[in-house]
């Protein structure tokens, strides 16, 4: 994909950019953005669930302004799901039909080796580009303008499949056995996510840029609460993410994510919340806590954690 | 900067982050395109081309700090070269390295350390013994014993020669303090994974018996990074497809598109379960470390891989489990290690009166699915082995596994009953090391 619009000169601008359509990365994000682009590499994102790894995916589609493609891998995804497969009904449709046509041009009194040849002039009519159902990977190769093209979860997939990704991502082409070799119009841009539930393969990793996204630092998190719920006052904001930062660091099932931040600061809002306080904390830990011991184990130590937030703050 | 970059990948590849050819090549390239000039932007564009996971990430923002700093050759000199200025010399032209630490000029120095550092390849150091040799290296390349010779004669000159002899001898011994440090900071850099590998190698083959109480921690640390890697391996639910039955409803759902006509067939899947696990531990005093490690990385694999359900016993015996699922695991070993709160007779070992209490108070926990491990040396103080109770254990349950602490040559000699038992087990293993432990887990998953 060429820069025509100048939008990838350099990291700040693109780091710019991603912040105009309300997505706040760090230098990590932006460069690796940006080589992406440059180097026509596929990015591999990994990290915590909720830290916004296929927002950035979306994000990314409505800052280069081209439509965004997407496959959600799961256990038992293969090539007719992901890549094409024939309209098997418009085929039958098509062949009853087109019957009256198909007896004229097979003159009646032929015998079938000279059927079979008069068929052939036709070459394989019913396995052309009409016929075929694109699936999201081939749709991705064949956008005039390029795409972004998401495959989420790719750790959910079967190691196979995996495989088989390879040849997409290192020449942007698949060869589809009727038809012949499909080749990118325009490379598309692409993203996999994974959660880490398997060791993804040595030879995925190798042609991908590999970007880890942690949960933020306390300021980056911050400015991310405030870009999406920009009514929040500015102490109970501050309280708010020291709180979640602590939260953090116990031993939890599942730690709160950037997403539930959101949730709960949108929560206390809500509530008209001016500033934190034990009452409210304990009312509402289940907007950002999803498991029961986890949130007893916060509550066990609540009265630590919210006068730590509220020291630290004041 | 080629070159820069081509070290640094060296260190990389030392503290065990595997680079290939290919991701050196991207990081150059990354590098080429979004310049020198921003630190952090430099330091994302090797990030996003040479670690590729979060493990990775770590050692390499270690790395990364560590070898982009240059301190080591900056500070300290001043010291031994501040006097150095007044200081009027004699006429004789000073040989090698002297020149410089005459006119305190630090930037040569560093310059001429990094020089004499890469022709003596000091990059491929490995091993800590080997940084004394490397030093005298360098040194020899700055040509000292030259300057110890000037020095010498300076001394034997007297007066003014004399004073300024002690200055360069204080620049010389400033300078020798400086390499060393320069050494120790690029072993550092290089070689700080392979003292660690040797180490860790040992660990593996070690019998845990043997081990040192100051080994623990590493210990610990290794049957994480174990059980983390058998969690990701065996995680997935396996299936696989039962030959012969078809799967009807699929079938057809599966060839609707064909105008009902059945092409592509469908068959019946089998999942293939999670191992439940019981297992009877020995915690008599001969058993302590080799139990500790067991149940360390077997609830490691507990909930993920395995179900668990444990019994410890000496004289009597008595279920364990509840200790594991309240207590972190680490704490709850080193409870049972201690026998706080445990109702457990710990007098001789008794397997026979063990098997008895186990058949009948905890014989339901055993059904045809579940696995039975057994963890102990086999020695019943000549008593009653009760070979029949573990007979009746044995038919009940799916498997028997019995990992015995001892070298097979030990089996079945003195108070012994180990070839008693071994006949009625499905598997048999000597547990000593990580290894074996290691292997145990694949026995274990290969569920016949």
């Amino acid at each position: 994909m060429r820069d025509q619009t100048g939008k990838f000169e350099t990291v700040d601008q693109v780091n710019e950019g991603f912040k105009s359509t309300g997505y706040i990365c760090s230098t990590d994000i932006a460069t690796t953005v940006y080589l992406a682009f440059h180097l026509e590499k596929p990015v591999l994102v990994e990290g915590p669930a909720g830290v916004g790894k296929t927002e950035l995916a979306k994000k990314a589609a409505q800052f280069m302004d081209v439509p965004l493609i997407r496959l959600q891998c799961y256990e038992g995804l293969d090539e007719s799901k992901a890549l094409y497969e024939w309209k098997y009904g418009k085929q039958l449709l098509y062949s009853q039909l087109l019957r009256d046509k198909l007896d004229q041009v097979i003159d009646k009194e032929s015998d079938l080796g000279e059927s079979i040849r008069t068929l052939h002039r036709y070459e394989d009519i019913f396995f052309s580009p009409q016929f075929l159902e694109p699936r999201p990977l081939l749709k991705a190769l064949q956008e005039e303008r390029g795409a972004v093209l998401l495959i989420d979860e790719v750790d959910k997939a079967d190691e196979e499949f995996e495989a088989f990704l390879l040849e997409i991502l290192s020449d942007f082409q698949v060869s589809i056995p009727e038809i012949g070799t499909v080749t990118a119009r325009t490379k598309p841009y692409v993203f996999l996510t994974s959660n880490s539930t398997r060791e993804l393969s040595e030879a995925l990793k190798r042609r991908c840029l590999h970007l880890f996204i942690p949960f933020p630092a306390p300021e980056l998190e911050r400015e991310i609460v405030r870009l999406h719920v920009p009514e929040i006052p500015d102490l109970l904001e501050r309280q708010l993410v020291t709180f979640i930062h602590e939260v953090r660091k116990l031993e939890l099932k599942k730690a709160p994510s950037i997403s539930e931040t959101i949730d709960w600061a949108r929560a206390l809002i809500l509530l008209h919340a001016e500033g934190l306080d034990r009452d409210l904390t304990r009312k509402t830990l289940n907007t950002f806590l999803k498991f029961e011991e986890d949130i007893r184990a916060v509550d066990e130590k609540l009265f630590l954690l919210v006068d730590k937030a509220l020291k630290e703050t004041a | 900067m080629d070159r820069v970059l081509n070290d640094f990948i060296v260190s990389l590849r030392g503290a065990g982050v595997p680079v290939s050819v290919s991701e050196s090549i991207d990081a150059a390239q990354a590098l080429a395109i979004s310049g020198y000039g921003d630190r952090q932007i430099v330091k994302s564009s090797l990030a996003a081309t040479l670690a590729k996971s979060a493990a990775e990430k770590e050692i390499f923002d270690d790395c990364f700090e560590r070898f982009f700093t240059f301190q080591t050759l900056a500070t300290d000199f001043a010291a031994g070269q501040e006097t150095n200025e007044q200081q009027q010399p004699g006429d004789m032209p000073i040989p090698g390295i002297g020149g410089m630490i005459r006119e305190g000029d630090l930037g040569g120095i560093a310059l001429a350390v990094r020089d004499a550092a890469r022709s003596v390849d000091l990059q491929s150091i490995r091993y800590f013994t080997q940084r004394g040799i490397f030093t005298s290296r360098i040194l020899q390349t700055l040509q000292l014993d030259q300057l110890d010779r000037f020095v010498a004669d300076l001394y034997r000159q007297g007066g003014a020669g004399a004073a300024a002899a002690r200055q360069l001898e204080q620049g010389r011994d400033a300078l020798i303090d400086m390499v060393r440090r320069f050494v120790e900071e690029q072993y550092g850099i290089f070689a700080r994974e392979s003292t660690e590998r040797i180490i860790e190698r040992y660990l593996w083959d070690v019998r845990l018996t043997e081990l040192e109480e100051r080994h623990y921690d590493r210990m610990h640390f290794l049957i994480r990074k174990l059980v983390k890697r058998m969690n990701e391996r065996y995680s997935r639910r396996r299936r696989r497809a039962k030959r012969g039955a078809l799967d009807f409803k699929q079938t057809l759902r599966a060839n609707m598109h064909h105008g009902g006509l059945l092409f592509e067939t469908r068959w019946k899947k089998k999942r293939m379960n999670r191992p439940d696990v019981v297992i009877l531990c020995d915690v008599s005093r001969s058993m302590s470390t080799a139990v500790r490690f067991c149940l360390l990385m077997l609830y490691g694999l507990n909930e993920v891989v395995a179900r668990v359900r444990s019994f410890v016993f000496c004289s009597s015996l008595l279920e364990v489990s509840h200790i594991f699922d309240t207590c972190p695991i680490a704490e709850a070993v080193e409870r049972l290690r201690t026998g706080e709160g445990l109702d457990i007779h710990m007098g001789r070992t008794d397997y026979g009166s063990a098997f008895w209490d186990f058949t009948n108070r905890h014989l339901d926990a055993v059904t045809g699915k579940t696995t039975v491990i057994i963890l102990g040396d086999a020695r019943s103080n000549y008593g009653d082995p009760a070979d029949e109770l573990l007979k009746k254990i044995a038919e009940r349950c799916r498997r028997l596994i019995w990992l015995n602490p001892e070298t097979p040559p030990m089996w079945g000699t003195g108070d012994s009953e180990m070839k008693r038992y071994v006949r009625l087990c499905d598997v048999v293993m000597e547990c000593s090391t990580l290894r074996h432990l290691e292997r145990l887990v694949r026995v274990l998953m290969r569920i016949p």
